[in-house]
């Protein structure tokens, strides 16, 4: 099983080592950056590639990065020969990225003491949410039909160039966003991160040398994919079909259909996504590194704790994705809900699947959105630009040991929330309620978690964008459980006489707000589990 | 109640006792006349103080001071049984306490599950009232509400109750008048602006409910000790705490301040290790505690680091602690294959029943089976004098998993590789991610195991030397017995210095003074109102930035100092500095600290009495290798060789060489090459 050089010590220890390269680079990224966004919320990844652009290991805080970063690798490859010190940056979801505030670096590893002919031993990679990337709305999560609307566009370009910054490029890109100062920040931090990479790896390379290197990480790899086939071998075989679907696309009403046939034969699993709805001009379409960041979570959480994260791992798994579909969206189509919501309900349709084959151990569908409010204006304390990117949690689907979660991020995220009391520091805003919203779990047996209510007011005008789902569908309950509420938005608007009137809102709108309204969300319950008991 | 006591400060340490409580065993350092005694007994967990009363009767000791490492915190959070206790907090903000900061604990898991809060949905209350970030009231506290809320819990069986309302770090009105009204009616009251003064709702929320959850507990144990303690002695004896962060408390304010108890046997042994490292002269140290079911790691750069991130099961922590890392990794840390094929070595632990194969009744292949196989541990060695060691039960056991290495003992090579880089792991986290060169550290090596593993894990990091105390065995009781008595007093600021401001920044200046006289008069109380030093420290980060560096701020806080020592923490941590970005000042901290006893703690290491002999064991590959007893070093060992005593094992490798110092700490260094 193993070669005799890689004797099974030396891959955990190698592991080991290259997984810790990657939580450094987190960690510095974290405690550098300036925006709440990555800081509290550590909405970021790094990750540690091979020669050949394979994964070796990844800091993920974010499973929808998980497929995803291999592909920026991908894109860059149109920059090479590279040099050392070089490092390029990118966001074109069609071109190695995913949504437009995710900016990806990637740079190239050289060994220590290498020419200038030599190429690179491997690339190191950060991703890191921006909470503003230019576009039509603040926060650049607008209600969009192009992508184009959505935000500055970087292909993948040098942003350094022999250890030199190509200003040029720099300027062009902050001259582009709403908060610049802070974007500069955050990029340094990025930047700081794939250097420390960069030394780390070059440092690992020649404790092992080169040919001990690339066996050893060629090992990792293998070792990986017996991981998953080790697991894919203990499920049942067969074809299992599922459907799920969007309540919309944000510009009509109609359900937007997602449908999976699942095959799993001998140690294989294929995921094949025809009969899913073409793109729309809107911003819920997924691009495929997304889909397959989808599926491989739901893998990931049937292999057992402590699995390493690395290509090897996703080797078994083969993917039929409709073209220009929204599981595959191509250029020109809006993508900013296709990373954050559509990402969500593939899962809920891969989960779906598995549900049919392991009934006793999968949990019925979780809230099935991030319900992201994004917003920004003018802050009238002191005349600055602010832009502002939320997520909040919701119920989780109840499974065979217990109830779900409540008030909780759930599958393709998991990003903290910004404090009240870190929050109003920083914006014109005021929480006026973050609780636990009863009665929303769908009953069951083991009842689904219960989605929160959360109401922020504005303390001066502004632009707020809300991007939601299972706000007419809801979460499926699981073995006879029943279904988790919907989730609701209104506006509250304040009357001359002090008190509020309040106005449903629609998942997906841009809305000018004034100071004094309230925004509240109502996020939905997570799916029940088993039959509830009669009452 | 001080005042009825001599002053402390003006007595003398003459039999001082420091007492560590563990889960298995209660250890004693005692301090009589100058001369040390240590020993051990077995820990009673239903009643923690029995070990002790009854350790010190059977010893005819009588303390006058006693300092005590408590797991009573710690056992009780995780147990859950502490006080009933009720929430009072602002309206719309009572599930705080379950939303947390809304993550789930495991990225992957397919059911993911949280721990319950410690007050339930039905003991929270909610009353009108909100101050605004800038401190402004923009509700007033509606005090018939309040009492209203109050008559429900009185109903209900919570006596101790935990305030929590937004923004009172700031102004802190509200708070007070409530916490004054809940304790006229008889409850025991912990309040956030006291408890824990700083931003972010959930995590002040969460150690204040701790503390209220804790605090009766605590204070019954400790009354009940102290009493017993002073029933079999002539006159008072002093009891004191250990905190969390290395410093003393007394025992009255131990119990009101419960929640800064939680890491107390942790952090006497980093206070040992590093009050050891210091006297033998290398205040850079890191130290190493590695025992059978896990292993502590913590960076000492000169100074106890203080962390103030600890969660315990999902519940946000943020007094401070001493910067302690841990990893699963002991001596009966269990080898296995996963399915890959790859060797891994715990999470599991074989634990103290079945235990390592090699102590006679388990059968799964440890660490200590490993060493066994290696013969680094000792057959003729008598482990604490209670186990024989099962050599050929050892081998047994490491050769289940024997096949892919070719041998047994290069299996057992390799349990012992994939371990260490486990904890190796665990050390460049503490200390390359944060900017320091292991090169310039000296490893402190303690715990039943880790002189086993520490030139090891010395050469992994680039660590020069080892050093292994005389005591390895009951380090903690020795960090307790020295431990200074320290007070800390904090509060949140938000307040920004900019790149060009100079001079003195008022309302700095005035934080300082407050808290350094709540500080002082915090340790008055405690009996302590002379040599009391007040050290200064904040909490900064650039304007911006949501994560903060505490920095020391002894040598000035005018707008210069602060911003220059930031710069350089940060340089320091991250390898950057932003000199044209203002700094925001956080926190402010005051410590008053009273130094604890100052002397030689060199104790004879007791020799197992085994003869210096020679025997084969497996490095590299098997060679003639030295075995003696600790009490029989009295000059330069040159490895390989194995050095024994009672609690814990010292091996020196090839290429490495063991020095015994005149304090009797042992110095293993890497051989010039």
């Amino acid at each position: 099983m193993t070669t005799p050089e890689i004797n099974p010590a030396r891959l955990a220890i190698f592991d080991s080592l290259v997984s810790s390269i990657a939580e450094e680079m987190g960690a510095a990224l974290r405690h550098t950056a300036l925006s709440p966004n990555i800081k509290e919320r550590a909405d970021f990844s790094c990750a540690v590639f091979d020669h050949e652009g394979q994964l070796l290991a990844q800091a993920a805080h974010i499973p929808v990065h998980l497929g995803a970063m291999p592909e920026s690798v991908r894109a860059v490859e149109r920059l090479e020969p590279w040099r050392p010190g070089d490092l390029a940056i990118l966001n074109d979801p069609f071109l190695g990225g995913t949504h437009l505030p995710d900016v990806t670096m990637v740079s190239p590893v050289f060994a220590h003491g290498a020419g200038e002919d030599d190429a690179p031993i491997g690339y190191v990679a950060s991703r890191a949410h921006q909470a503003d990337i230019g576009g039509m709305a603040p926060g650049s999560m607008p209600v969009a039909r192009e992508l184009i609307q959505e935000g500055l566009v970087i292909p993948p370009i040098r942003l350094y160039r022999n250890g030199e910054l190509v200003e040029e490029a720099m300027d062009l890109i902050l001259r582009n966003v709403r908060t610049p100062d802070e974007r500069r920040g955050d990029f340094n931090a990025q930047i700081a991160a794939q250097r420390l990479g960069e030394r780390r790896i070059a440092d690992l390379h020649s404790e092992y040398g080169d040919d001990g290197y690339k066996q050893t990480t060629e090992a990792l790899l293998d070792y990986g994919e017996r991981l998953t086939r080790a697991a894919l071998r203990e499920l049942p075989h067969g074809v299992w079909s599922f459907a799920d679907s969007l309540d919309d696309d944000g510009h009509t009403e109609e359900p937007v259909p997602i449908r999976l046939r699942l095959t799993l034969d001998e140690d294989r699993a294929h995921f094949d996504f025809s009969g899913t709805a073409p793109q729309r001009a809107a911003s819920i379409n997924a691009v495929a590194p997304v889909t397959r960041s989808a599926c491989y979570y739901v893998i990931r959480c049937l292999l057992p704790p402590d699995t390493p994260m690395n290509s090897g791992l996703f080797r078994p798994i083969t993917f039929t994705l409709p073209e220009r579909s929204i599981v595959a969206a191509q250029t020109p189509v809006a993508v900013a809900a296709g990373n954050v919501e559509t990402s969500q309900r593939i899962v809920d349709t891969v989960w779906g699947a598995f549900n049919q084959l392991l009934p006793e151990r999968m949990p019925a569908a979780s809230s099935g959105t991030m319900n992201n409010l994004t917003a920004g204006g003018i802050d009238p304390r002191n005349g600055q630009p602010w832009a502002y990117y939320e997520t909040s949690g919701g119920g989780l689907g109840g499974g065979p040991e217990s109830p779900g979660l409540d008030a909780a991020h759930s599958h393709m995220t998991n990003t903290l929330n910004t404090p009240a009391e870190a929050l109003e520091l920083a914006y014109p805003l005021r929480v006026v309620e973050n609780s636990i919203r009863p009665r929303s779990g769908g009953r069951g047996r083991r009842r689904g978690g219960h989605g929160l209510v959360r109401r922020t007011e504005f303390l001066g005008s502004a632009q707020v964008t809300l991007i939601t789902e299972r706000r007419s569908q809801q979460a499926w309950g699981a073995q006879g459980g029943e279904a988790g509420s919907s989730g609701r938005n209104s506006l509250e608007v304040r009357r001359a006489d002090g008190t509020r009137s309040r106005r449903r809102l629609p998942g997906k709108i841009t809305v000018d707000v004034e100071a004094g309204d309230i925004i509240r969300l109502e996020t939905p319950g997570g799916g029940g589990w088993g039959e509830a008991q009669p009452r | 109640m001080a005042q009825s006591h001599d002053r402390l400060d003006e007595r003398s340490h003459d039999r001082l006792l420091g007492v560590d409580v563990g889960g298995t065993f209660t250890d004693f350092v005692f301090l009589r006349d100058g001369e040390i005694e240590i020993a051990k007994r077995p820990s009673t967990p239903d009643d923690p103080g029995r070990a002790i009363i009854n350790g010190l009767t059977e010893f005819g000791w009588t303390p006058e001071e006693v300092v005590h490492g408590s797991t009573v915190a710690t056992n009780t959070l995780l147990t859950r049984t502490g006080a009933p206790t009720a929430l009072i907090t602002t309206a719309g903000f009572r599930d705080t306490l379950v939303i947390g900061r809304q993550a789930r604990p495991d990225l992957y898991a397919l059911h993911p599950q949280r721990h319950e809060p410690l007050v339930p949905r039905r003991l929270r209350y909610e009353v009108d009232e909100r101050i605004a970030a800038d401190g402004t009231v923009i509700a007033p506290l509606d005090l018939a509400q309040l009492d209203a809320v109050l008559d429900r819990i009185a109903r209900t069986r919570a006596r101790s109750v935990a305030i929590c309302f937004l923004f009172s770090f700031i102004n802190p009105e509200h708070e007070q008048s409530a916490a004054e009204r809940a304790r006229s009616r008889g409850f025991d009251v912990s309040a956030s602006y006291e408890v824990l003064p700083q931003h972010r709702e959930f995590e002040r929320m969460s150690t204040t409910t701790a503390n209220a959850y804790l605090a009766p507990v605590m204070t019954r144990y400790l009354d009940s000790l102290e009493s017993k303690l002073e029933d079999r002695s002539e006159g008072d004896v002093r009891l004191r705490i250990m905190q969390s962060n290395g410093g003393s408390l007394s025992a009255g304010s131990a119990g009101r301040n419960a929640v800064r108890t939680v890491l107390s046997g942790p952090a006497g042994g980093v206070a040992g290790a590093f009050a050891a490292a210091e006297t033998d002269g290398f205040p850079q140290a890191m130290t190493f505690d590695m025992g059978g079911t896990s292993a502590d790691v913590a960076l000492c750069p000169g100074r106890l680091l203080e962390r103030t991130d600890l969660v315990v099961d999902d519940m946000p922590i943020r007094t401070p602690a001493v910067n302690l890392h841990t990893v699963g990794a002991g001596g009966g840390s269990i080898a296995w294959f996963d399915p890959g094929g790859a060797l891994r070595v715990g999470p599991q632990s074989a634990g103290a029943d079945p235990g390592p194969a090699a102590y006679g009744r388990g059968t799964l292949p440890t660490v200590t089976d490993a060493h066994t196989v290696l013969g680094r541990l000792r057959p003729e060695q008598q482990l604490g004098g209670t186990v024989d060691l099962d050599v050929e039960r050892a081998r047994e056991a490491i050769s289940t998993i024997a096949e892919p290495f070719g041998s047994v003992d290069g299996a057992a090579r390799a349990v012992i590789d994939v371990v260490n880089a486990n904890m190796a792991r665990a050390l460049r986290v503490i200390s390359v991610e944060r900017g320091y060169d292991p090169a310039n550290f000296t490893l402190v090596a303690f715990g039943g195991a880790g002189p086993l593993h520490a030139c090891d894990l010395a050469d992994a990091l680039g660590i020069p030397q080892v050093l292994v105390p005389p005591a390895p065995g009951v380090l903690s009781a020795a960090g307790m017995l020295i431990s200074d008595i320290t007070r800390d007093a904090e509060q949140g600021l938000h307040l920004t210095i900019g790149p060009e401001d100079a001079g003195s920044v008022g309302r700095l200046d005035e934080a300082f003074s407050v808290i350094s006289e709540q500080a002082r008069a915090a340790i008055g109380e405690d009996g302590y109102d002379s040599n009391v030093r007040i050290e200064f420290a904040a909490d900064l980060r650039y304007l911006g930035q949501s994560h903060e560096l505490t920095v020391s701020l002894n040598d000035g806080h005018d707008a210069q100092s602060v911003r220059n020592a930031f710069h350089e923490a940060h340089v320091e941590r991250f390898g950057f500095s932003n000199a044209s970005t203002p700094v925001e000042v956080v926190t402010a901290r005051a410590k008053a600290r009273h130094e604890g006893y100052r002397g030689d703690l060199g104790v004879a290491s007791a020799s197992d009495g085994s003869q210096s002999h020679t025997v084969n064991v497996s490095w590299d590959r098997e060679r003639a290798t030295r075995v003696m007893s600790r009490g029989s070093v009295d000059e330069s060992v040159s490895g390989p060789a194995i050095i024994t005593q009672v609690d814990t094992t010292v091996t020196v490798p090839p290429g490495w060489s063991a020095t015994p110092l005149s304090t009797g700490s042992l110095l293993v260094k890497r051989d010039q090459r």
